[in-house]
């Protein structure tokens, strides 16, 4: 009897769904894949609001398509490859996404490619994957980012460390393929310049200690560590055991160590000599007109890949309008829309990018986070700058050349 | 590098985290031996112990006082999981409870993301820089940690050895049809037994948080040590459990002088493999499972 009654009600859902269905046609989804739990999980919310944000605007200035509604099926990537592959195949084969906004984190990201996204011709756009693994990925064009390869981070990290008078180092990467990938190209550029590496390591995450490693670092007579890690995870373990210690007396991270629950734990007090790097916008009407719409939202400006997170979804949502919805189109219209020539698009204006693409003119979308110039790989060139802790966040205090 | 750099950067570490591992250890060790079966929800136990004592520090207890009343709530959680889940697939196969102590693993770490956000977190703001004893540098939260340990460690070996229901647990742990035979109800000897593994748990997540930071995967990630420690020392062995979890501690913090450090939290493994592969009985002579 029970299961009668359930198979019932399955149809009776079932039933109503196939009904109901017509009336959405024009709705389109993309997926949205935060690392909502996991070692980056405190810069997760901040990134899916902005991501949001582009999806309210969309809806809010005449829809996709024929006045459909944009949706974004929010998943949970975990910050990791298997979690990341399920979610996006959830989102491709049951929600029927069109274009993926994410995976969070670089292995996440080639995982997903390799597995889900490249196969179903599915657009990916990471506003956060930066390894520079992810530009050799042979993915059919279908693979993008919104932000720099960590190539130009860490090199650029290099230069400023060497900038500063800093000549020896040491560096603490986290063995995967975000820390690995930014730990070979700082030390590429910080020995090409003539630095020093006093001790070079990586390490396994979700360890609970971590000072054998760090003696062993120190030992090797620098005063400087660099972490390539999470603020979330690890790279706050390691973080407090240097300073307990007395290891080190100047950290030095990387964007992934931005965290704003690091200095919560931490305290600012502990955390004079402690620097990140991280991607910024150039100021650009566009970076206002998103802080401004960012702002009203609630939310803190200052997050880290929010500007990206946006122009992920948004590029998304402006490729999908351009290929008028057919998937085979969408890696051409993402290049269209995106890249010069064509009448500029400041973030936000949906609207008239709408108006422009019906009229069959061709638009360059200028982004909060950056002009999103795609090279052949997908990839953008960008900009960063050198924060210091102050108050709960963070301060600029150089930018980076 | 000096012998003291060699004691505070490597040996006390490994002894710090060897305990905390041992506190794990015994409880794994105490299901294995008297329920016979892998609990591997024992992780994220110890991460909702863990969390349950931060709740109580937010609400104005200071850590080490919250920790009792941790160990008790816990301890209450682990009866409940029982009478829902495992006492529920008694009769079936051994290994139907073993996957879902997999399950109940996920179910608590999504509760404790829920509730508490996926945020690592700690039980007092700041960092501690160590004492000076002798040349031998040690905070406070880790003499007590060992401390605590010793105490419980202490504690658990006279309740097994003198009191009535010590014995009993033995009793069921050799054999359970034999001890219900003799007059040993089987049920309370369970209940006890999952008090006594709640409570362990919430204090090896507690004294884990208390060394580092709170995190929601923090009790999965420390559970291979734990199993490895188990079973070095000998399955259903409290003193094996305590041994094991110190080698295995002190071995991951001295595998960094051969091993490059990424392959630190293979040494669990490697010394699960070989002991498995040398002495299957364990290093005090447990069960063969």
């Amino acid at each position: 009897m029970k299961r009668k009654t359930i198979a019932g009600l399955v149809g009776a859902v079932l039933g109503a769904a196939v009904v109901a269905a017509p009336a959405h046609a024009q709705d389109v989804k993309i997926g949205l894949m935060a690392a909502i739990s996991g070692p980056i999980a405190a810069l997760a919310p901040p990134m899916a609001a902005a991501s949001k944000l582009a999806v309210a605007h969309v809806n809010e200035q005449g829809g996709i398509l024929n006045g459909g509604k944009l949706e974004a099926v929010l998943g949970d990537s975990a910050c990791n490859p298997q979690n990341a592959t399920d979610t996006a195949t959830k989102a491709v084969n049951i929600d029927r996404v069109l274009a993926i906004v994410g995976p969070a984190c670089s292995g996440a990201v080639l995982a997903t490619a390799n597995s889900v996204a490249v196969p179903a011709g599915v657009l990916l756009i990471t506003p956060s994957g930066t390894s520079p693994e992810i530009t050799k990925l042979a993915d059919k064009d279908l693979v993008f980012r919104t932000l720099p390869s960590d190539d130009y981070q860490g090199r650029a990290l290099a230069r400023t460390l060497k900038a500063r008078g800093i000549e020896k180092v040491a560096v603490a990467y986290l063995n995967n393929d975000y820390g690995k990938g930014l730990a070979e190209s700082f030390k590429a550029e910080f020995e090409a310049n003539g630095g020093t590496l006093a001790g070079y390591s990586g390490h396994e995450e979700g360890k609970a200690s971590y000072r054998s490693e760090l003696a062993t670092l120190a030992r090797g007579g620098a005063d400087t560590l660099v972490i390539f890690d999470y603020g979330d995870g690890t790279g706050l373990t390691i973080l407090r055991q240097s300073l307990e210690n007395g290891f080190f007396k100047t950290f030095v991270g990387a964007d992934g160590m931005k965290s704003e629950g690091l200095v919560k734990s931490i305290g600012a007090q502990n955390l004079d000599g402690f620097f990140v790097s991280a991607p910024v916008g150039e100021a650009s009407a566009s970076l206002d007109n998103f802080n401004k719409a960012y702002k009203a939202a609630g939310e803190n400006i200052d997050a880290v890949f929010a500007t990206t997170s946006y122009d992920a979804a948004f590029l998304a949502a402006l490729a999908i309008e351009k290929a008028g919805g057919d998937k085979a189109k969408l890696a051409e219209s993402l290049r269209a829309v995106a890249m010069a020539p064509g009448e500029p698009i400041m973030a936000g204006e949906w609207a008239k990018a709408k108006q422009l693409i019906a009229e069959g003119k061709d638009i360059d979308y200028k982004g909060a986070g950056g002009d999103h110039e795609f090279d052949a790989a997908g990839d953008v060139p960008g900009k960063y700058a050198f924060f210091k802790v102050s108050g709960t966040g963070y301060e600029s205090v150089a930018d980076m050349q | 590098m000096s012998f003291l750099e060699f004691l505070n950067f490597h040996l006390v570490p490994g002894i710090v985290l060897g305990s905390v591992y041992a506190v794990g250890a015994i409880g794994i060790t105490l299901v294995f031996g008297i329920l016979r079966f892998a609990h591997f929800a024992h992780g994220d136990m110890a991460t909702l112990g863990a969390f349950i004592a931060l709740a109580l520090v937010t609400a104005g207890l200071t850590p080490w006082a919250a920790l009792p009343v941790a160990m008790a709530a816990v301890a209450v959680v682990a009866i409940v999981v029982d009478k829902l889940f495992y006492d529920y697939l008694k009769a079936r196969p051994k290994i139907m409870t073993v996957m879902a102590s997999l399950g109940v693993a996920l179910m608590l770490r999504a509760v404790v993301q829920v509730v508490f956000g996926v945020d690592p977190r700690t039980y007092a703001t700041g960092i501690v820089r160590p004492d000076d004893y002798f040349g031998i540098l040690l905070r406070d939260r880790e003499l007590y940690t060992l401390a605590a340990v010793v105490l419980i460690v202490v504690g658990l070996t006279l309740f097994l050895r003198h009191s009535r229901w010590g014995k009993a647990m033995r009793a069921m742990s050799d054999n359970p049809d034999l001890a219900r035979l003799s007059g040993v109800d089987n049920r309370k000897v369970t209940m006890l037994t999952w008090a006594i593994v709640g409570a362990l748990c919430a204090a090896s997540g507690f004294m884990l948080g208390i060394n580092n930071e709170l995190q929601s995967m923090m009790g999965w990630q420390v559970l291979l040590p734990m199993f490895a420690a188990a079973i070095l020392g000998g399955v259903g062995r409290v003193e094996g459990a305590v041994l094991g979890g110190l080698i295995v501690g002190v071995a991951e913090e001295m595998s960094i002088f051969i091993l490059p450090a990424q392959y630190k939290a293979a040494t669990a493994f490697v010394l699960l493999l070989l002991i498995l592969l040398v002495r299957p009985r364990g290093l005090l002579n447990g069960k063969v499972l």
